[in-house]
Parts: structure tokens; C-alpha cells; sequence
């Protein structure tokens, strides 16, 4: 299954350059609805974590955490390399708790997660892959499920969660919607 | 019987170590152990300083024993790029073994230096119960501890002269952790509790001021308020180097007066820092100090530019100015025409992420400092823009700098007129530069300048590559050249299994070696660990649940750290970590 990432406007005919790794380069970033993005339904930003991965899967969902990375240099982790501490003191913000809701589509309790105890995106996919678990429907061998994860943002509008930078998100963001 | 060189004999244990007592370089004593066995004992004997560049690299139950004698360490422990967030939380680097082992081994150790450990607030209770004439604890980029084993130290070491907390994560459980020092406590020298969230109790602290006559350096953090500073200055007018804290307030003329007034009070003061929120209120009240400092840290200031230079264009004594891009080029021609003596630069990005209004803060900026400080040889600069022409000119101005770090903070960008990579412009900066030690790359990079790199810079001893070259070659000509390198860090680059396996005994002549993100198989790693036993071959993966052995060996390896050791594979991997 071939998987295209884009961060371009659906039908936009900007073709991103192809980078080191094959990665997509696209640098716009815009406000983007969620209608727009179901109806250009090319990607998959939550990974979840198969039990019984075999070495194509691992492959590939590295690929796209990497795409996740790579998909705009804003979204890159580390870079600038600019010391954590002093992203901390430059925003003047003592470290308090920002714990938002997270409900999943069709799934009746939510949770909370606090984002002030991650600092990258990586780091909070990893969280929600462990609060909310994917069961295997069937017995087979399938591709790892793919979840969308929005949000709504202080404005009210539903947003998709890796558009902006972190720092960006986590003061904006209000609360989160796992799409099945 | 062979004696060995007999003229060792000829003099008593105690000359050979006064002469050895000269020798203040690591290496030049490593060297003196060496020549013959009574040399090796004496030396290790009188040995007081010990510098563990690796806190892995040796046990500390072996360092202990081979040197009996030190009072002052320091350790360093987590990968550079950790300062970045590259390096899982649980990597490593935790101080207990080596705490442990030096409590049992120094118990008349002094001083202790500890980088990027975890350190935990029973370490600090062990180390304030363990030594008796401790004097000096410096914790840099650490973690793990709390303001609650602040108070232990405080309140156990009866000759602390320096405590110096930069850029730790402190957790604030104890907030009168300063009301610990018991009042007949006297010797403090050095305060630094800048990284400190909390507030800190200010009547308690001007007490301790007031007490400690030899107070020459206070840093303090951004919560105390402007009045309370100004008052707690008052006390401590010998102060040589000052952090203060927020710098802005409502203004009144009266508090002004009295912040201008304590400032001009200060006669000896040499560096300034702190200075958070700086409104262009308050920062006239500095100017009295301005002609006597040597250092200057802004890099908490959000100043703008007409006020940043004003106030820097008096510094005309400067050594090292650290500012913030909102300097601007006309900032920096200002500095370059009035800070003859300026040694070091550092201009750090206001808005790494691009969100705000661009800064006019380019390439001439930088190019401006290198014409007009004839003394500069340490720079850190972050850009969005760069031309070869611009890196050849500083080349030409400069070559005696010896530490050369450049970001250009849009990866791959290449000379914005010419649109060509950087290549020429590095080159010629190792070219030109022979003293260079420390070079960080940036913008769009062909494997040509790792050729010019691998030539030419022979002094260099760490190298900073993200995001640049074509081939293995790029990283075949580093680790084939550059002699003297010891720490390598690699991110992003298409660097892969040839240029290790064909370079693997380069490694041993290095501290480390950091790739992420590159195109590293494991099966090198596996090939790598099995030809070279001293080295400590490190896969770190945190997305995967199933253990090493199981993967192939055409797996790509996300995250490699390699580094020499003669205490073998270490026993506190965190599950993400697999030592090949």
C-alpha cells in the first residue's frame, strides 16, 4: 500500500522536494479544517503499536514517524538545537499542568493527558498509543491501525494535531478527538 | 636485576611530586605515568584532579582506587545532543555509582562537577553527609533532583564555598530550602540558583548575603521581584559577577533611582546576566556598570534593538557578549565598532520556530564582528541566511578562532545569491582557522567540505553535522581525518555502515560518537561491537517492544551512541537501550 504524505493543500499542484530520506518537504502551514483533511484521507499521523510487528511494518511505521518528522521543518524534534531549558525561560512559562481531554470516536471514557509533561509530538503519540491501546478485530496478520488525532483549538475550530509546532499546540489546544 | 631508570630512585617520592604538582594538564600527568613504574605510583598518588569525560567510559570503583588522593572531580554524563531532546529521559547518566563510590573512596573530596547526570536527591544527601571539607558542588544540565536535596547541602556542608546550579530541572518541593544554611554558616563565595522556578525566601537570603563577606558571585532566578532585589543588592556591594532576576515592573521613578543608584554602588563587578523581561524602563539604570564588565549575558532579555544598543555600545571593555537576535546587523556593527575587545559571541534565536516577523539579523552581522573584534575567537550564531563569500571573509578576518558554531536555522539552505552549497565557505574556515577545536555545520552541505574537514582541521576535537552530505563519504573523510577529534555528533545525514565498519578503530581514539537519524544498519552495529570489544556500541530505539536479538540486520538503526570504555557494557540500560 503506498502511503502519500502531503502537508499541501488538497489539489494544490506543488510538488514538496524528495529530501535525504524520501521524506516530502512541504513548507506551507496554514490553518487546515478537518473537513479538508478527511476528504484527502492520505495520512496517517498516529501509529499505533502492533503486537506481532514484523520488520515491513517496523520499517514503515518508522518511515512515518520520520514523515511526521520531516513533513515541514518546524515539526523536526530538536532543531533548532536550541537547549530545552532556555525554549522554558524564553517563553517566561514555569513548568504547570496541562491536562486536556482525549476521547476516542465510539469509545464512551475518555482520558486525560497532561501535555506539559511532553515536548514533542513523538512524545505524546507514544502516550496516547499507550492509554488507548488498539485491539485486533479479527485474528490476522493486518497493517497497524491508523488513528487521526484533532483538536479544537482556542478559536473552536477542529484542527489536525502536527500542523503547527509543539510549542504552538500545546497553547492552543483545548482538547482532543481520536478519529477511528 | 633490571632496575629500570635508577635516577627515579635518586630523589625522594615527595620531590617527584612537588614537580608533578606542576602539572596542571591531564594528559601531561597521564604522560608522566607512563614513563616507569615509580613514576606511575607517585603520580597517581598525588593526582587531585580527576576530569571523567564519560561517566561510562571508566567504573568509578576503578578511578577511585587508582587515584586515592583527589579533592576535586567532575563527570559528565548524558550525549551532548540531550540538551536537544535526542536522548530518551531514561538513557542514563545517573550519579549514584559514582557518588556511592566516592564517598567510600574521597572521603576528603572538595569539589564535584557533575554535567547532564541524573541526579537524585539521595545522591545530594550522600554527597552533604560524605565530606567533610566539601566546598564546591557544581551541577550543569542535570536532573532528577528537588529543592528538598538543596536543603540537605545547605544544611551539611559547614564549608561550602560555591553551589552553582545552571540550567538544571529542579523540582520546588522545599521552599525554604536557603533557611537551611545554619547561621553560623559564613564561607559562601558563588551563589547560582538561576534555574530555580520557585520563589525564594528574600529576608533569608539577604541574612546569607549579609553574612558571607566574600560573596564575590550571585545569580539569581526570575521570580524575585524588582524591589526586593534592589534591597537584597544593597548587602552585597563587593559582587563581581551578577544574575539578577526579573528586571521590570510598573515603573516609578523612586525604584529606578534606587536600582541606578545600588548599580553604581557595584565597583567591582565584572559580569552581568539575568536581566529576564528587561523593559526599556529599567536598563538605563545599568549603564554605570557598563564600562567595567567583561561578560554580558542578554539572553533572557527581550530587548529590542535601539535599546540593546544602547546599552552594549558602552560595554567597551566586553569579553563575551551573549545576546539575542533582536541585536540585529546594526546591533552588531554597533558592538564591532565599540567592543574591541570582544573574545566571544553568542546570538541565540528570539523565534527558532518561525512564527513571528522575520529579525533583520543576517550574515553581515557576524561578518561586521569579525572585521572589527580583532580578539574574537569563539563564536555561536544563529541565521536564516548565509553566503560563501560572508564565511570567507570571516575566514580571512579571523583566523585565530577556535570555535566556530554556526546555525542557519532552515536545514539545507543553501548561499542565498548564489544558491550553491556551503561547502567553499567551511572549507575555507577549517582552512584558515588552524586552531580550530569546536565546529558546528549548517545549510546545505556536499560531501566536499567532510574533505576539506578531514584535511584541514587538525586541532579539532568536536564536530557538529546536521542535515548535510551526500554519500559515506562525507563521514569516511571525517573519521579518516581530523586527528585529534574526540566527540562526533551526527543527525540526519546520509552516513551509513561503510564509513564505520572502515573507520571502527578510529572510534577507539575518540570519547564518542552520536548518529541519529542516519542510514546505520544493525548488522554494522553487530560488526562493529564484535571487532571492537572496548567499545560500547549503544541502539537506542524507544518505539519498539521486542527485544534486539530478534531484529535482522537490515534494520535500520534510528539512534547510535558509541563510545570507548574499559568498564564493558553497562548494567543501567533503560529498555530502550540495547548494548550490541
Amino acid at each position: 500500500m503506498e502511503l502519500e504524505l502531503g502537508l499541501a493543500l488538497p489539489g494544490s499542484d506543488r510538488t514538496p522536494e524528495l529530501g535525504v530520506h524520501g521524506e516530502k518537504r512541504a513548507s506551507l502551514c496554514r490553518k487546515r479544517g478537518v473537513d479538508e483533511m478527511l476528504a484527502k484521507a492520505t495520512l496517517p499521523l498516529f501509529i499505533q503499536k502492533d503486537n506481532d510487528e514484523d520488520g515491513d511494518d517496523d520499517s514503515r511505521q518508522s518511515k512515518h514517524l520520520q514523515d511526521l518528522n520531516f513533513s515541514g521543518s518546524r515539526v523536526l524534534v530538536g532543531w533548532p538545537p536550541v537547549k530545552m531549558w532556555r525554549r522554558k525561560s524564553n517563553n517566561c512559562s514555569r513548568r504547570r499542568a496541562n491536562c486536556v481531554k482525549v476521547n476516542m470516536e465510539g469509545v464512551a471514557i475518555g482520558r486525560k493527558v497532561d501535555l506539559s509533561l511532553h515536548d514533542s509530538y513523538q512524545a505524546f503519540f507514544l502516550t496516547l498509543g499507550q492509554m488507548f491501546p488498539k485491539k485486533q478485530h479479527d485474528g490476522e496478520e493486518s497493517d497497524a491501525a491508523y488513528y487521526k488525532v484533532t483538536y479544537e483549538d482556542e478559536d473552536g475550530d477542529w484542527m489536525l494535531v502536527g500542523d503547527v509546532p509543539w510549542e504552538a499546540f500545546i497553547q492552543s489546544v483545548r482538547r482532543l478527538k481520536i478519529l477511528n | 636485576m633490571v632496575r629500570g631508570f635508577g635516577w627515579a630512585a635518586a630523589f625522594p617520592d615527595e620531590v617527584w611530586e612537588h614537580v608533578f604538582s606542576f602539572l596542571a594538564a591531564d594528559a601531561d600527568r597521564n604522560a608522566v605515568a607512563l614513563v616507569c613504574r615509580a613514576w606511575h605510583r607517585i603520580e597517581r598518588r598525588s593526582r587531585r584532579r580527576v576530569f571523567v569525560g564519560n561517566c561510562y567510559a571508566v567504573a568509578p570503583a576503578a578511578a577511585v582506587r587508582r587515584f586515592p588522593e583527589v579533592r576535586a572531580a567532575a563527570i559528565k554524563g548524558k550525549p551532548h545532543f540531550a540538551d536537544f531532546n535526542l536522548v530518551p529521559t531514561d538513557w542514563g547518566g545517573g550519579a549514584e555509582a559514582w557518588v556511592e563510590a566516592m564517598a567510600e573512596g574521597w572521603p576528603h573530596l572538595e569539589e564535584l562537577r557533575l554535567k547532564r547526570m541524573v541526579v537524585s536527591d539521595d545522591c545530594l544527601e550522600l554527597i552533604a553527609r560524605s565530606f567533610k571539607n566539601f566546598g564546591v558542588l557544581s551541577l550543569v544540565s542535570c536532573d532528577g533532583f528537588s529543592t528538598a536535596g538543596l536543603a540537605a547541602i545547605a544544611a551539611n556542608c559547614r564549608n561550602l564555598r560555591e553551589l552553582d546550579l545552571h540550567e538544571n530541572e529542579v523540582e520546588d518541593n522545599c521552599l525554604n530550602w536557603i533557611s537551611h544554611f545554619p547561621e553560623s554558616f559564613t564561607s559562601l563565595v558563588s551563589l547560582n540558583i538561576a534555574c530555580l522556578e520557585g520563589d525564594v525566601n528574600t529576608s533569608v537570603l539577604e541574612c546569607l548575603i549579609s553574612r558571607c563577606p566574600n560573596l564575590r558571585t550571585l545569580r539569581l532566578n526570575h521570580a524575585m521581584p524588582l524591589e526586593k532585589l534592589v534591597s537584597l543588592l544593597q548587602r552585597a556591594p563587593q559582587l563581581m559577577d551578577l544574575g539578577t532576576s526579573k528586571f521590570s515592573a510598573d515603573h516609578h521613578p523612586e525604584l529606578f533611582f534606587k536600582l541606578e543608584s545600588t548599580f553604581a554602588g557595584f565597583k567591582h563587578l565584572k559580569s552581568l546576566s539575568g536581566i529576564w523581561e528587561a523593559g526599556p524602563a529599567y536598563l538605563p539604570a545599568i549603564y554605570s556598570v557598563c564600562e567595567s564588565l567583561t561578560s554580558l549575558n542578554l539572553c533572557y532579555a527581550t530587548i529590542q534593538s535601539p535599546e540593546l544598543f544602547k546599552l552594549v555600545s558602552r560595554c567597551k571593555n566586553l569579553q563575551r557578549l551573549w545576546v539575542m537576535d533582536l541585536i540585529e546587523d546594526n546591533g552588531l556593527i554597533a558592538v564591532a565598532a565599540s567592543c574591541k575587545l570582544l573574545q566571544e559571541l553568542r546570538v541565540f534565536p528570539s523565534d527558532p520556530y518561525g512564527v513571528a516577523p522575520p529579525i533583520s539579523l543576517t550574515e553581515h552581522g557576524l561578518v561586521a564582528i569579525s572585521a572589527g573584534c580583532l580578539m574574537l575567537h569563539s563564536v555561536l550564531y544563529f541565521c536564516r541566511q548565509m553566503t560563501n563569500a560572508a564565511l570567507l571573509t570571516i575566514a580571512n578576518n579571523r583566523p585565530n578562532l577556535t570555535c566556530f558554531r554556526l546555525c542557519i536555522i532552515e536545514p539545507h539552505t543553501p548561499d542565498y545569491i548564489s544558491q550553491e552549497p556551503l561547502d567553499a565557505g567551511f572549507s575555507a574556515i577549517v582552512e584558515s582557522c588552524k586552531d580550530l577545536r569546536r565546529l558546528s555545520l549548517s545549510g546545505l552541505l556536499t560531501d566536499r567540505v567532510f574533505k576539506s574537514i578531514g584535511a584541514s582541521a587538525n586541532r579539532l576535537e568536536m564536530l557538529s553535522v546536521a542535515f548535510a552530505g551526500d554519500s559515506d563519504a562525507g563521514l569516511h573523510y571525517i573519521l579518516s581525518g581530523c586527528k585529534n577529534l574526540r566527540k562526533l555528533e551526527i543527525r540526519d545525514c546520509p552516513f551509513g555502515d561503510k564509513a564505520l565498519l572502515d573507520n571502527a578503530s578510529k572510534l577507539e581514539t575518540m570519547r564518542s560518537l552520536w548518529m541519529s537519524s542516519c542510514s546505520v544498519t544493525l548488522g554494522a552495529c553487530r560488526q562493529l561491537a564484535l571487532k571492537m570489544p572496548r567499545l560500547n556500541v549503544e541502539v537506542i530505539d524507544e518505539r519498539r517492544g521486542r527485544p534486539l536479538e530478534s531484529w535482522p540486520d537490515d534494520f535500520p538503526v534510528e539512534k547510535l551512541y558509541i563510545y570507548r570504555t574499559v568498564a564493558g557494557p553497562r548494567s543501567d540500560t533503560p529498555p530502550c537501550v540495547w548494548t550490541v
